[in-house]
C-alpha cells in the first residue's frame, strides 16, 4: 500500500467518521458535487480544491474572486435561491455578518475542536482555518540607497524623515488591509484615537501614494516606485520566490492579524458534502497544503509554517478587537481623512 | 408616423418595447435602489461620507467631460472633412481605447508614466505623482473620447455638403462654414455626445480606483464598500445618488435641445462631394491625430511587450509562456463566452436601440419622454449595480432551467442600450419627416417604412450602437463580477482573477488575446455587413 493511498483511506474513514457524528448517526456519506465561493488566490483554489476531491470523491465547482467582499454581497443577493455551498477564504469579517443575517449554515465540524475559541464562530456559523499577519515589504535596493538598510521594527520607525514620499499604504478607504493598517495603530495607543491620528497625520507626510490594491501595492515596491509598504505577510513571500535579491519582508512589533474563514451556505443542495469540505480544510493535510501554496499560517498547531513565515507566536500582535474594528468602521475612516486633510 | 390606434402592428410593438424596458432596466433596478431602505438612506445620508466624493465626481465629470468631447470633436471632423491620409489607420486607433479592460490599461498608464514609468522616469529622469485629479482627468480624457468621437463623426457625416457648398458660394471662408453651418447642423449628435460621454465618465470606476489615489469618487467608493467591506446597503445608497446626478444631467440636455429642427437630409438625392478644407487644416489634422494615435498606441504597445516578457518590466526577455497559458487548458473557455455572448448581444442591442430610437423620435403617443429618459439611464447606472440588480431579480427557483450565459447576454443588452439608442435619435432628427410621408403616402405602412425606408439611412447609427455594445461587453468586469458561474466565466474575469493573482505577464496576454479577438470579430462583421447596410462603411 502505498502512503498516499494510505493516507487517502484514513482521510475517508475520518471524513465518513465525522459526517456520521454531525449527522447524528443518518450515516449520509458525502457524494457529489459542491459550489465553493472562493476568496483565495488562483493557484491555491486549483491544487486545494483537487485535493480535496481526492481525499473524499466530492467534486468542486469553484467560483474564484479574491475579493471576499464581493463574494460576501454575491451570497446576500442570492439569499433567495442560493447558489453556492460553502464560502471559503477571507477574513472571519465577511462571513460574520453572513451569519447574523441568517444566511450561513451553523456546523461544529469535530475536526474545530481543538481550534481555538479566538479562531472560530462559537456556534460554528464560521470556523477559521488560516490566520495572515500583517507585514512590511521593502524594495531592497531602494532601502540600501534611500533608508540606508534599514527596515523598521516598529511602526513608529516609519515617521523618520529618511521614509519621506518613500511609502505606499494601502487604502484606507478602499481596501481591507488599509482599515486594518489604521485600527491596528488605534489598538497600538490603548484605543487613544488621538495618538493613533497624530501617527497616522506625521506618517501621511512619509507616504508617496495610497494604492488602490494591497496585492497591487506589493507590484508597485516590487517595480522600485516606492521604498517600502505595510502588507499582508503571505503575499509579500510569494512575490519574493519570484525574485529573492528583489523585495524582503518583515514584521514591526505590534502588528494586525486576520483569521481566514469557511462557512456553510443555507440552503445548500449538497449538505453532507459541504460538511465534509469544512472538516477537511481543517485536517493537517489541508493545512500543510495551503501552507505551501498561499505562505499563510493554519489554527493547527501541527502545521508547520512556510519557510521564512511569521508566526502568531513568535511576533509581537496588537490586541485587535475585531468586533470594535469592524462596529466602528465608518467613524474611523472619516476621522482619518480629516486627520490627514484629504476631506 | 400614423396614429397608433390605426396601426394594431405598432401598438404591439410599442407595448414590447416598454415591456422589455419595464423588466430588464427597471424592474431590477428598483431591486437596488429600495435595498438600503429608508432607514438606511437616512443613516447614510447622516454619515456624510458621499459629500467629498460626490463634489469630486461632479468636478471630474465636468473637466474629463470638456476635454473628451473636444478630442473627439477634433478626430470626427479631421476623419469627415479633411483630406488626411491613414484615415483607416486612425479608424482603427480610434476604436483602441473603447477596448480598455479595467486594471489593465490604467496600470499600463502607471508603467509608462508613474513614479518608476517606463516613460517618465527611463526617458526623462522625472518621478511624476500621476496618483490624483489630474492622472485620472488626463486618463478619462484617452479613454472616452472615442465615445465622444463616435456619435459627433455619425452626425457630422449626416449634414448634407450641398448646404456648406452653398454658404461657400454665398463667399463664406471654411472657418465661417465651420462654425455657422456645420456645428449648428450638428448639435444633435454634439448634444447626445456630451450627454453620454458625460454619464459614462461619471460612472467609470476603474480609471479613478487605479490611478485616483485619495481623489474618491463615488463609482470607488460604491465599489470599495462592496468590494472591501461587504456593504451593499450603503453601497446601494450610492449607486442612487448616481442615478440622480445622471438625470440632472439628462434634463440638463433636453433644455439645450429644445425643439429645433436639426433636418439635413430631405427629400431630394445629393450626391455633391464636401467643399474641400484647404491642405494646411487637412495637415493640422493628420498632426493632432496622429500625437492621439502615437499615445494610444504606446500604451496598447506596452501590453503587448508585456505580454510578450518574462517580468514587464523588469526582465524584458522574450517568452511565449503568458500566451502558452492562456490557450493552454480551459483558460481559452473565457475568451469563447466573450466572444459568444458579446456578439449576440451587440446584434440584439443595436437593433434594439435603433427601434426605440424611431419610436421614441418619430412617435406622437404619451410618455415617449419617459421611454426616452429610460433607454439613457442605463449609462448611469455603475455595472456593478446592474449586474447586482439582475442577480437579485432573476436568481429565482422558477428561472433555474435558464441558462446562466442569457442572464449575461441580456445584461449586455440593455446596459449598452444607451449609446446606439442615442445615435439613432440624433440621426432620425437630421432625416426630414417629408421621407416618412412619402413612403406612407405610398401606402406602406409605419413599421414598413421604418425597415425599408429609414433603416437604410440609418446604417452608421446601427453601427455605432453594434460597435459600442461589443466593445463594452468585451472589455466589462463590472457588470459581470456577480453575474458570472465558473461554465459562463469571461475573459475579463479570468484578466481580474490574474491580476489579483500578481500575475501581470499571464493578465497581459490575456488582455491582448482579448483585444486582437474583439478587433477581429469587429473586422469581420464589417465585411459580412458590407454591401447590405452600411455597417462597416461609415461615411467618415
Amino acid at each position: 500500500m502505498t502512503p498516499e493511498l494510505d493516507r487517502r483511506t484514513f482521510l475517508k474513514v475520518a471524513g465518513a467518521t465525522a459526517v456520521i457524528i454531525a449527522c447524528g448517526g443518518a450515516g449520509q456519506k458525502a457524494t457529489g458535487r459542491i459550489s465553493i465561493y472562493s476568496a483565495l488566490n488562483e493557484s491555491t483554489n486549483n491544487q486545494l480544491f483537487a485535493a480535496f476531491t481526492k481525499a473524499t470523491g466530492v467534486e468542486v465547482s469553484v467560483l474564484p474572486l479574491a475579493a471576499a467582499g464581493d463574494l460576501q454581497t454575491k451570497i446576500t443577493a442570492e439569499k433567495n435561491n442560493p447558489q453556492a455551498d460553502i464560502f471559503v477564504g477571507g477574513s472571519s469579517e465577511f462571513h460574520d455578518p453572513l451569519g447574523k443575517q441568517g444566511l450561513l449554515e451553523a456546523y461544529q465540524s469535530p475536526n474545530a475542536k481543538d481550534v481555538a475559541a479566538q479562531f472560530k464562530e462559537s456556534s460554528g456559523l464560521w470556523t477559521g482555518w488560516y490566520t495572515g499577519i500583517f507585514g512590511f515589504i521593502s524594495n531592497t535596493s531602494r532601502l540600501n540607497k534611500d533608508i540606508g538598510g534599514k527596515k523598521p521594527a516598529t511602526w513608529d520607525d516609519l515617521l523618520d524623515p529618511a521614509w519621506n514620499k518613500k511609502l505606499i499604504l494601502p487604502d484606507p478607504i478602499k481596501t481591507g488591509g488599509g482599515y486594518i493598517f489604521i485600527a491596528t495603530q488605534i489598538f497600538r495607543f490603548g484605543r487613544d484615537e488621538t495618538k493613533a491620528m497624530d501617527y497616522m497625520k506625521k506618517l501621511h507626510a512619509n507616504i508617496l501614494s495610497y494604492g488602490p490594491t494591497s496585492p497591487g501595492v506589493i507590484t508597485s515596491i516590487s517595480n522600485g516606485e516606492a521604498a517600502g509598504a505595510p502588507n499582508w505577510s503571505h503575499d509579500i513571500l510569494t512575490e519574493k520566490a519570484k525574485d529573492p535579491s528583489k523585495i524582503d519582508l518583515n514584521v514591526p512589533k505590534d502588528t494586525g492579524f486576520e483569521v481566514g474563514a469557511v462557512s456553510i451556505v443555507k440552503g445548500t443542495k449538497n449538505l453532507p458534502g459541504a460538511q465534509a469540505f469544512v472538516d477537511w480544510v481543517l485536517t493537517k493535510e489541508a493545512g500543510d497544503l495551503n501552507v505551501k501554496l498561499s505562505n499563510r499560517g493554519s489554527v493547527r498547531k501541527d502545521v508547520s509554517p512556510a519557510p521564512g513565515a511569521p508566526t502568531l507566536d513568535q511576533v509581537s500582535l496588537v490586541n485587535y478587537d475585531r468586533q470594535w474594528a469592524t462596529d466602528n468602521k465608518t467613524r474611523i475612516q472619516k476621522l482619518w481623512q480629516s486627520a490627514v486633510g484629504i476631506q | 408616423m400614423r396614429s397608433l390606434r390605426r396601426e394594431p402592428a405598432l401598438l404591439l410593438a410599442l407595448l414590447a418595447v416598454a415591456a422589455l424596458v419595464l423588466a430588464f432596466i427597471v424592474y431590477p433596478q428598483l431591486n437596488v435602489v429600495l435595498t438600503p431602505g429608508p432607514g438606511g438612506y437616512v443613516q447614510f445620508l447622516q454619515e456624510g461620507t458621499w459629500l467629498v466624493p460626490l463634489r469630486n465626481s461632479v468636478e471630474l465629470t465636468l473637466l474629463s467631460t470638456t476635454t473628451a468631447v473636444l478630442l473627439g470633436f477634433v478626430y470626427a471632423y479631421a476623419m469627415v472633412y479633411s483630406n488626411m491620409r491613414w484615415k483607416p489607420f486612425f479608424r482603427l486607433v480610434g476604436i483602441l481605447p473603447l477596448l480598455s479592460p479595467p486594471f489593465v490599461v490604467a496600470a499600463a498608464y502607471t508603467l509608462l508614466f508613474g513614479a518608476r514609468g517606463i516613460v517618465s522616469y527611463g526617458v526623462f529622469g522625472q518621478s511624476p505623482n500621476i496618483y490624483g485629479l489630474m492622472g485620472v482627468w488626463g486618463v478619462q480624457t484617452i479613454a472616452f473620447f472615442p465615445f465622444a468621437y463616435q456619435l459627433i463623426a455619425d452626425a457630422l457625416s449626416r449634414s448634407d455638403p450641398r448646404m456648406e457648398q452653398a454658404a461657400r458660394n454665398l463667399g463664406a471662408g471654411s472657418w465661417r462654414v465651420f462654425w455657422t453651418v456645420t456645428l449648428p447642423l450638428s448639435r444633435p449628435g454634439l448634444g447626445a455626445a456630451i450627454l453620454t460621454t458625460a454619464i459614462y465618465i461619471l460612472e467609470d470606476f476603474g480609471n479613478p480606483q487605479l490611478i485616483g489615489g485619495v481623489f474618491y469618487v463615488l463609482p470607488t467608493q460604491a465599489y470599495s464598500l462592496i468590494s472591501s467591506f461587504g456593504e451593499y446597503t450603503s453601497a446601494a445608497a450610492v449607486s442612487t445618488i448616481l442615478l440622480l446626478l445622471a438625470l440632472a444631467l439628462y434634463l440638463g440636455k433636453v433644455r439645450l435641445d429644445g425643439g429645433r429642427s436639426f433636418v439635413t437630409i430631405s427629400g431630394r438625392a445629393s450626391s455633391m462631394p464636401r467643399p474641400p478644407v484647404s491642405p494646411a487644416v487637412s495637415l493640422a489634422c493628420f498632426v493632432a491625430c496622429l500625437a492621439l494615435a502615437g499615445l494610444i498606441l504606446l500604451v496598447y504597445g506596452s501590453l503587448v511587450v508585456s505580454a510578450l516578457t518574462l517580468r514587464f518590466p523588469n526582465n524584458l526577455q522574450f517568452t511565449t509562456e503568458h500566451f502558452q497559458y492562456v490557450l493552454s487548458g480551459t483558460n481559452g473557455d473565457a475568451l469563447r463566452n466573450t466572444l459568444v455572448f458579446s456578439g449576440i448581444a451587440a446584434a440584439f442591442s443595436a437593433v434594439f436601440a435603433l427601434f426605440a430610437g424611431w419610436l421614441v423620435q418619430r412617435g406622437q403617443w404619451p410618455g415617449r419622454r419617459v421611454l426616452d429618459l429610460l433607454l439613457i439611464l442605463p449609462a448611469a447606472i455603475p455595472g456593478i449595480f446592474f449586474g447586482l440588480g439582475y442577480l437579485t431579480a432573476f436568481n429565482q427557483r422558477w428561472l433555474d432551467f435558464v441558462d446562466r450565459g442569457w442572464l449575461i447576454i441580456i445584461a449586455f443588452i440593455f446596459w449598452n442600450i444607451p449609446v446606439g439608442y442615442q445615435a439613432a435619435v440624433a440621426g432620425l432628427r437630421q432625416i426630414d419627416r417629408s421621407i416618412d410621408e412619402a413612403a406612407s403616402s405610398l401606402g406602406a405602412s409605419s413599421l414598413r417604412g421604418f425597415r425599408e425606408v429609414l433603416l437604410p439611412m440609418l446604417g452608421g447609427s446601427l453601427r455605432v450602437g453594434f460597435v459600442t455594445t461589443f466593445v463594452r461587453a468585451v472589455t466589462t468586469l463590472s457588470l459581470v463580477i456577480f453575474l458570472f458561474t465558473p461554465p459562463t466565466t469571461v475573459a475579463t474575469i479570468r484578466i481580474y482573477q490574474l491580476v489579483g493573482d500578481l500575475n501581470w505577464g499571464a493578465a497581459t496576454a490575456y488582455t491582448v488575446a482579448d483585444i486582437g479577438m474583439a478587433i477581429i470579430a469587429l473586422s469581420v462583421f464589417a465585411a459580412l455587413a458590407r454591401g447590405r447596410i452600411a455597417l462597416g462603411a461609415a461615411r467618415a
